[in-house]
């Protein structure tokens, strides 16, 4: 798994698409992209359209599934959702990323 | 296994990458409209819902380019585009394709074919365990003041080496030589047998295929005879029989139990006796393997008995100088210490090495030839990749103003020149199938290996990176050129006369220069080795071969060995009744009788001892001797220098002897040879040569002649087969009829008196002069075919050049006509820049040639490197050429019709 870990955005929202997938179920890039402007509050300036090399990565790894169904407005659209192994890698990702911001923290803490 | 997966994924993406093109566009459009669609229901217009939809979305295009990078294999597919671009450009000029596809076709199945030889007869390790630590061994005589001389070993001496030295592992003694084999009591064969000490297969790390192999009691005296069988004789004498172990095989007579069958690749090379002098040997595969018995001789003699030859094992981590130091010691010290009367050493080579080291200079000298000729190939097509180079200037200005690397530009171009070397080479590859086919025709019998010789992997692995050094070579250059291209001048200019810059024409001359200077040293190398084979044939040799056939018989019987019996006189009756059968033979004039067929290599080395001039011991002339009867003389032409031949009346008295000039010159310096007397040349009944053995009259001394091979002047004394019929019979047969309709003659004739006797040899006497020579011969006609290929390319290399640069410049000819330039001048304007590089690639090539002609000496026969004839012919022949080629070119530059020329623009 030694791919681009350095890439701490990247990563980054890799792990937002796997949990909104995780949350709301299969979904489609627009509404994962919308989601996760919702979640973040609108806080986080992102190209919509960077979503899609992202679930491409994800797709290639095997973490993500995808199928055309149709959406709630009734039109033709790509539908991602978890794999078994995207689950487990959920748990790694959290994992990765909770230490990464503990660590963050301590050096943005205030030093005593 | 992540790694692999994304791998994998892309890989299939490239094989669909239309489909998820559509694919991927039909998802963003369903971004843009579900998003138009939200924007819609919170009040916008549709017009403002498309601009938020996009403004969100951010680049689509930068997306899908970003998208397809991760989704495929970029460089792959760059490759693909390259490969498809090269491939269009190609079509676009097929005459170029073809000829470069058939040069370098033509180059890379010549380098592949003469590579597969090299690569089996001296590269390919032997099938032996670590045969890297195998090495021959020989004893060295080091005389003061003389050169080192490698000898054969010495039983005694092999025996104590084996037993103290520390550097090798173990060490294993044999001989080689011919057996005859008649397995239903046909006509005997001929075969080649190694007797070898028992511990030969264990030495080599050779498991039987069935049975054993040797153990020690195998070796014993008086122990029953056993063989062990190559799997060639396995299928010829037992044909695969699983049950041959156990059964017998009449061999030389006598009954052997089969004990073993070697494995198919088990091939045991023919080693030399001493490199350097060539022996009398039966140079044909081994096929019989039978244990050395050691003879009471062989056991208690120093300085007699240097019959054998000696593999040894270097232990681990041994190098050859080790090895080579202490065995080199001991065997000094022992000399010393025994007080024998030379100076003996040891000399080790490594076995591959030592097999193929009459061959491997002239395989060599091939092998760099043909290499030169391929080179020379490739600077015509990169002269050829230039100028279609500078004629695609513009378009790669283009392709450069509009965006594309450098890296683009280069790797664009040099795949051309990559796809045409990897085509080419592949129907190289093709070619040289029949290439091989081809040079095993030519090349002589007696080189070791030779069965071994195919493309094998490496070899085709070989025809793979010489393709790629090829396109390489020419391809290189021209597609560094894309580099220099200024897009704004370029565009701006015509393309014609961009290509006439200085840059490019220096660059076309340096590199006809180039092929020119590797021209003249091949043509010098390969005049030189006619010259050296023309010499070799035409010397005078002493001898005429013409209208004899020669028959060689081998008395390899039992009835025929002595032993204390009669062996000797059955011999004698034998070889009588012979030589009366054929006198008798319709348009026979005469028949001669030799002991050892003529141009196979020394016999019977011994040393001229005179009672009356003692010298001292290794001191004396070293002499060859043999057995021939009194037809001899006059049958071969040698001519009578002084005193008598032999005469019928010396019958009753048989110890007389002829003795050539060289023999009266080393031997009895300053007196005259005839009525003195040699000694101990005569063996006794038991084979060896008693001290107080009969003592010998010279009576006649005859000229020099080079019966022993045409290289090869060695001393000879010549004694009557009264005194010691010999084992080994070479009939000569004069006649005035073809040999072709006498030797089933001589053939009825001689199994007449005796049909259990083999007859290995059966040719005219210029078959067998044209057979001695076949090395040479080899090598002058492959040198010359390669010479001639080198002299035509770089005909066409000039020709090309001078033709492309006349074509080029035919505007400005016309205007020099226009402006009333004579013809007369405009031939010399083109003949002057013909010149240039012709002169300067003549001139470097004689400077190379006299560094690589150093290298060359030794594959000639006397003759001089610097030969003036050969240097000047080249020369001149090289200079003829070029001029032919700048003829065609400067005569159409001078017919250009000025008009016409002008309107061109």
């Amino acid at each position: 798994m030694g791919e681009q870990k350095s890439d701490v955005l990247q990563g980054t929202l890799d792990l937002m698409v796997l949990k909104t997938l995780e949350s709301m179920g299969p979904l489609h890039g627009y509404g994962i992209a919308r989601r996760i402007e919702q979640v973040s509050g609108n806080s986080l300036s992102l190209n919509q359209g960077t979503i899609y090399p992202a679930l491409l990565r994800l797709e290639q790894r095997g973490w993500i599934k995808s199928e055309w169904g149709t959406s709630e407005t009734n039109r033709r659209a790509k539908f991602y959702s978890l794999s078994r192994a995207g689950r487990k890698q959920i748990e790694h990702e959290t994992e990765n990323w909770e230490r990464i911001a503990a660590t963050m923290a301590r050096f943005l803490a205030p030093s005593s | 296994m992540g790694v692999l997966r994304v791998l994998l994924s892309r890989c299939r993406a490239l094989f669909r990458s239309r489909n998820l093109d559509a694919d991927l566009d039909a998802e963003l459009r369903a971004h843009i409209e579900l998003a138009m669609a939200d924007n819609q229901r919170n009040g916008m217009s549709a017009e403002q819902a498309r601009t938020a939809a996009l403004r969100a979305f951010g680049g689509v295009t930068q997306t899908r380019e970003t998208y397809r990078v991760q989704r495929g294999l970029p460089w792959l597919e760059q490759i693909a585009r390259d490969v498809r671009f090269a491939l269009r450009q190609l079509r676009r000029s097929p005459g170029f394709t073809l000829t470069a596809m058939l040069t370098l076709a033509l180059g890379i199945g010549a380098v592949t074919s003469v590579f597969s030889v090299v690569h089996a007869v001296l590269l390919k390790p032997f099938a032996f365990r670590d045969p890297d630590r195998l090495v021959v061994l020989r004893e060295a005589v080091d005389e003061a003041g003389a050169e080192r001389i490698a000898i054969p070993d010495n039983y005694r001496h092999f025996l104590r080496l084996r037993n103290t030295a520390t550097t090798i592992e173990d060490a294993a003694i044999f001989a080689q030589s011919g057996a005859s084999v008649s397995p239903n009591g046909d006509h005997p064969h001929i075969v080649g047998a190694v007797v070898a000490s028992p511990n030969l297969f264990r030495l080599l790390g050779v498991q039987p295929l069935l049975g054993r192999g040797f153990l020690d009691s195998d070796a014993q005296k008086g122990a029953a005879e056993v063989v062990v069988l190559s799997y060639d004789s396995w299928q010829t004498f037992f044909a695969g029989d699983p049950k041959a172990v156990g059964q017998t095989l009449r061999i030389d007579g006598q009954r052997a139990t089969v004990i073993g069958v070697l494995p198919p690749g088990m091939q045991f090379p023919q080693i030399p006796l001493a490199p350097k002098t060539a022996f009398q040997e039966t140079a044909r595969d081994a096929r019989l393997f039978e244990p050395a018995v050691p003879s009471e001789r062989d056991l208690t003699t120093d300085m007699g008995g240097f019959n054998y030859k000696v593999i040894a094992r270097l232990k681990p981590g041994v190098t050859m100088a080790r090895a080579s130091a202490e065995l080199d010691a001991l065997q000094k010290a022992y000399t010393l210490s025994a007080h024998l009367p030379l100076h003996l050493g040891i000399a080790l080579t490594p076995l591959t090495e030592d097999v193929a080291s009459g061959i491997s200079g002239a395989l060599w000298l091939l092998f760099a030839a043909v290499g030169a000729v391929l080179l020379i190939a490739c600077v015509n097509l990169a002269n050829l990749q230039l100028a279609r180079a500078v004629n695609a200037e513009r378009e790669i200005a283009v392709r450069a103003a509009l965006g594309a690397s450098r890296i683009q530009l280069v790797s664009s171009r040099f795949t051309e020149s990559l796809v045409l070397a990897l085509t080419g080479g592949a129907a190289g590859a093709v070619l040289a199938f029949a290439g091989v086919r081809l040079l095993l025709s030519l090349v002589p019998a007696n080189v070791p290996r030779l069965d071994e010789v195919h493309l094998s992997t490496p070899v085709l692995l070989f025809a793979a990176g010489i393709s790629m050094v090829a396109a390489v070579t020419f391809g290189i250059l021209p597609a560094l050129r894309g580099l220099r291209v200024n897009p704004q001048s370029a565009l701006r200019a015509n393309s014609m006369r961009a290509a006439n810059s200085r840059q490019s024409s220096r660059a076309r001359n340096l590199m006809v220069a180039a092929q020119l200077a590797c021209t003249i040293v091949l043509l010098i190398v390969t005049s030189l080795a006619l010259r050296s084979f023309s010499h070799l044939l035409r010397q005078n040799r002493g001898f005429n071969t013409s209208h004899i056939t020669l028959a060689q018989t081998d008395l390899f019987e039992p009835q025929y060995d002595t032993d204390g019996s009669n062996g000797s006189a059955l011999r004698l009756d034998f070889t009588d009744r012979a030589l009366t059968a054929l006198r008798q033979l319709p348009g026979v004039q005469s028949v001669a009788l030799t002991s050892v067929a003529p141009l196979t290599g020394q016999t019977w080395v011994d040393n001229l001892i005179r009672p009356d001039h003692p010298v001292p011991t290794a001191k004396e002339p070293a002499i060859n001797v043999r057995w021939i009867n009194p037809e001899y003389v006059p049958t071969m032409q040698t001519p009578l220098v002084a005193g008598r031949n032999f005469t019928a009346a010396d019958r009753a008295n048989p110890y007389v002897a002829l003795i050539s000039q060289r023999t009266a010159r080393e031997g009895f310096p300053g007196e005259n040879p005839i009525g003195r007397t040699i000694t101990n040349i005569v063996p006794d009944d038991t084979h060896t040569l008693p001290d107080d053995g009969h003592k010998v009259t010279v009576i006649g001394i005859v000229a020099d002649a080079r019966i022993n091979g045409l290289k090869d002047n060695a001393a000879m004394v010549y004694l009557p087969y009264w005194a010691f019929p010999p084992f080994s019979l070479s009939f000569l047969v004069r006649s005035s009829g073809p040999s072709d309709a006498l030797i089933p003659e001589m053939q009825r004739a001689i199994w007449q008196i005796d049909p259990q006797v083999a007859i290995p040899t059966f040719k005219s006497m210029d078959d067998q002069v044209s057979d001695s020579v076949a090395t040479d011969r080899f090598q002058a006609i492959v040198l010359t075919s390669f010479g001639a290929a080198a002299l035509l390319l770089a005909l066409l290399g000039v020709y090309g050049v001078l033709a492309y640069s006349v074509s080029l410049r035919s505007q400005e000819f016309g205007i020099r006509i226009a402006l009333g330039s004579g013809k007369s001048a405009l031939v010399r304007l083109v003949l002057r820049q013909a010149a240039y590089p012709v002169l300067l690639g003549a001139g470097s090539g004689l400077a190379m040639a006299f560094v690589a002609l150093r290298w060359v000496g030794s594959l000639l026969y006397q003759t001089p490197v610097l030969d003036p004839l050969a240097i000047g012919g080249s020369v001149v022949l090289l200079l003829a050429a070029a001029a032919l080629a700048a003829v065609v070119p400067s005569c159409r530059a001078a017919s250009i019709d000025p008009i016409r020329a002008l309107r061109m623009e």
